[in-house]
């Protein structure tokens, strides 16, 4: 790919500041005072064992989980937890901060064409012609043109996932959210994925991505943070913390992990 | 005749009602096991005439079956007194009803039980009455409810042939008082004060069923 | 035999019209209810799940008398036809309602949560996202109710609207001489001649979601 992914000014990308977030599901503490800072333009890598609150961090982040107590910032927009949240700063939010998820969730009943443009109609106001070049744009880009007039349920997994990330970026977000885009994938699936993460980490984009794929974490991303129990039990440089953990914990989960 | 006058008589024909209701769906119930293993069947001469009497029952409406036995079976030089034509009746339709649902619960038993029941070597007959059967008639059992319910409310076609139950001691008692609205309405408070509790029942069961499958 | 035919035939049109009237007004009259069924506020959804319950509660018999007996405005009753589509509608729409609900409630969570992540308003996400799939999936459902009601028709005969069944009885009455199971045979046929396309047209849109799934 020669061209970059997006032509956004890279001094439009958001930073994502997490505060004192604790969110509790009854009697379960599923995130015991999160505090996380996201740099402009940075990749953030979220690792640790299942049921350490990586992907309820991350669904805070554009508030499909509402937190109990603390701040989330996203650029400029603050919220609070706690208060009651309007659908207006709601939608807001949302629509500063893209989100891929696991299980891809295309709409099946659109084509991959109309899958991108929909959104971008609604949210941006752009016209249906405007919308659809820059899907097709995009999709060039990914090199699935061709499955433009085609439905969800024609593509494979790995087509699907792409699809998705370029649905979120054709509404221009500010910061982007992965949560564990490869796991549903095979893992010569998945490749293809992670190399459009990659081009898309380097144009700038801030991103934040929960993941199992210790090979991007520790080459693509710019900062680790490892969780465990609802808690960060240690950040920092990726290449340091997966040759030298401090914590016990660290080293107990990565030697698991990368012995596979 | 006010409301208190006539309640006894809605009341007896509310025992006709549940009287109808408990054969049509007790020997109805058996000869749709029968239907449907008819059905399953891989014999031709077993597998058609099951079909046919099960396509039949369901695709005609049951009043129309309660009509052709009252009408139909005197030809035949069979009299049949009106309650029992309506029971003959009534049974014919849950019958097919309830023999597609049996079928359908004894099919989505797990092709894996029978394979471990050959595995271990159990005779045929002995997997499928101890193995297959008692999963799929539970698998059923929430439609089988259903179907009861409905089955109770179907008996009120049985007004159309004469039969003393619910609907037709209410058309009486309406043609004497003329109040329409407060006669009709109490007996569809009746039908429902059985139906609706009941159907709460057997959401709770379905779905007690659900959790101990697992 | 060919006069009970021709009898029995004239009632067709008839089973036929209270049938789509009935439906129509179901199909209509569902939306209202269903999106009472999942308001958020719980009193008010609890309130439309008793009457959904009470509707579906009460013989379709009992409804259709409660109705043609029961109304009057003045001295003016409902005619036969009216008391029996507006019965026959109300219990489709009480049917049709549940079925639509479940139409929404088997939709994967993700969907919405695309929706939501995405940005796109409530109405947006409802109308554009969830309802064209919750239909789809409720169409199979749909269409089996449809062939319920068509023999559900018949019980309008016992009000005395002129369909298959009423021809029936009356041709029965009317010719002691031949056996009175002719004309309600040729209507059983006729009925399960009738369901045939419907029953088709089903299995044919079962196997095209299937295929887009």
């Amino acid at each position: 790919m020669d061209q970059p992914l997006l032509t956004q000014a890279l001094d439009l990308r958001a930073g994502v500041e997490i505060a004192h977030l604790k969110k509790s599901f009854g009697d379960n503490h599923v995130l015991k005072d999160i505090s996380m800072s996201v740099k402009p333009g940075s990749v953030t890598a979220l690792i640790g064992p299942s049921g350490s609150g990586k992907s309820t961090l991350l669904r805070c982040v554009n508030l499909l989980e509402t937190p109990d107590s603390g701040t989330i910032t996203v650029g400029d927009t603050t919220i609070r937890a706690g208060g009651a949240l309007r659908a207006a700063e709601l939608l807001a939010l949302r629509r500063q901060v893209g989100m891929v998820f696991q299980s891809f969730n295309l709409f099946p009943h659109f084509t991959v064409l109309r899958n991108v443009a929909f959104p971008q109609e609604r949210i941006l106001g752009r016209s249906k012609e405007e919308a659809e070049e820059r899907a097709l744009t995009l999709l060039d880009r990914v090199g699935l043109k061709d499955k433009a007039n085609q439905h969800p349920g024609q593509c494979s997994g790995g087509q699907q996932q792409r699809i998705a990330i370029v649905r979120a970026l054709a509404l221009n977000p500010r910061a982007m959210l992965f949560d564990e885009p490869t796991s549903a994938l095979d893992p010569e699936v998945g490749v293809e994925v992670l190399t459009v993460m990659r081009e898309l980490a380097d144009t700038g984009m801030t991103m934040i991505v929960v993941t199992h794929e210790m090979h991007f974490a520790r080459d693509v991303s710019d900062h680790l943070v490892v969780m465990a129990d609802g808690r960060i039990i240690e950040e920092g440089d990726p290449k340091r913390i997966m040759s030298d953990p401090r914590q016990e914990r660290t080293r107990r989960f990565l030697s698991a992990v990368l012995d596979r | 005749m006010d409301l208190a006058q006539y309640l006894p008589r809605l009341g007896q024909g509310l025992a006709v009602s549940l009287q109808l209701t408990v054969i049509s769906v007790v020997i109805g119930y058996v000869l749709g096991t029968l239907l449907a293993l008819g059905v399953s069947s891989r014999r031709p001469w077993l597998h058609w005439p099951c079909l046919v009497v099960v396509e039949f029952g369901r695709g005609i409406p049951a009043l129309v079956v309660l009509y052709m036995v009252y009408f139909g079976l005197p030809s035949f030089g069979v009299l049949l007194e009106n309650f029992a034509a309506a029971a003959a009746g009534l049974t014919f339709t849950v019958a097919a009803y309830s023999s597609e649902m049996i079928r359908g619960g004894i099919a989505s038993v797990p092709k894996g039980q029978r394979e471990a029941a050959d595995a271990l070597g159990l005779a045929p007959a002995t997997t499928f009455v101890r193995v297959i059967l008692p999963q799929g008639l539970r698998s059923s059992i929430p439609a089988l409810m259903g179907l009861a319910i409905m089955s109770f409310q179907g008996t009120s076609l049985a007004y159309s042939i004469s039969v003393a139950e619910l609907m037709s001691q209410a058309y009486q008692v309406s043609t004497i008082t003329f109040q329409y609205l407060s006669v009709y309405g109490v007996t569809g408070l009746i039908f429902a004060a059985i139906s609706v509790p009941l159907t709460w029942l057997s959401v709770g069961v379905e779905k007690r069923l659900a959790r101990g499958a697992r | 035999m060919g006069n009970a035919f021709i009898a029995v035939l004239m009632g067709l049109p008839m089973t036929l019209l209270v049938t789509v009237v009935a439906f129509a007004i179901g199909a209509i009259g569902g939306i209202p209810i269903m999106l009472g069924l999942r308001l958020r506020f719980a009193p008010l959804a609890l309130l439309f799940r008793f009457a959904v319950d009470l509707i579906r509660g009460i013989p379709p018999i009992v409804w259709l008398f409660l109705i043609y007996f029961g109304v009057q405005i003045g001295a003016v009753r409902l005619s036969a036809f009216t008391a029996a589509v507006i019965g026959l509608g109300i219990i489709s729409s009480a049917y049709l309602a549940e079925i639509y609900r479940g139409g929404y409630s088997t939709l994967p969570k993700g969907q919405l949560e695309a929706a939501h992540a995405l940005g796109l308003g409530r109405a947006t996400t409802f109308l554009r996202i969830l309802t064209p799939q919750a239909m789809r999936t409720s169409l199979p459902s749909i269409t089996t109710y449809l062939m319920s009601l068509i023999k559900d028709s018949s019980i309008a005969s016992t009000i005395g609207v002129m369909d298959m069944v009423f021809l029936s009885n009356q041709f029965a009455r009317q010719n002691p001489t031949t056996s009175g199971i002719v004309p309600f045979f040729i209507a059983a046929l006729v009925y399960l001649i009738v369901s045939i396309p419907v029953a088709v047209l089903s299995r044919r849109l079962d196997a095209r979601m299937s295929r887009n799934a």
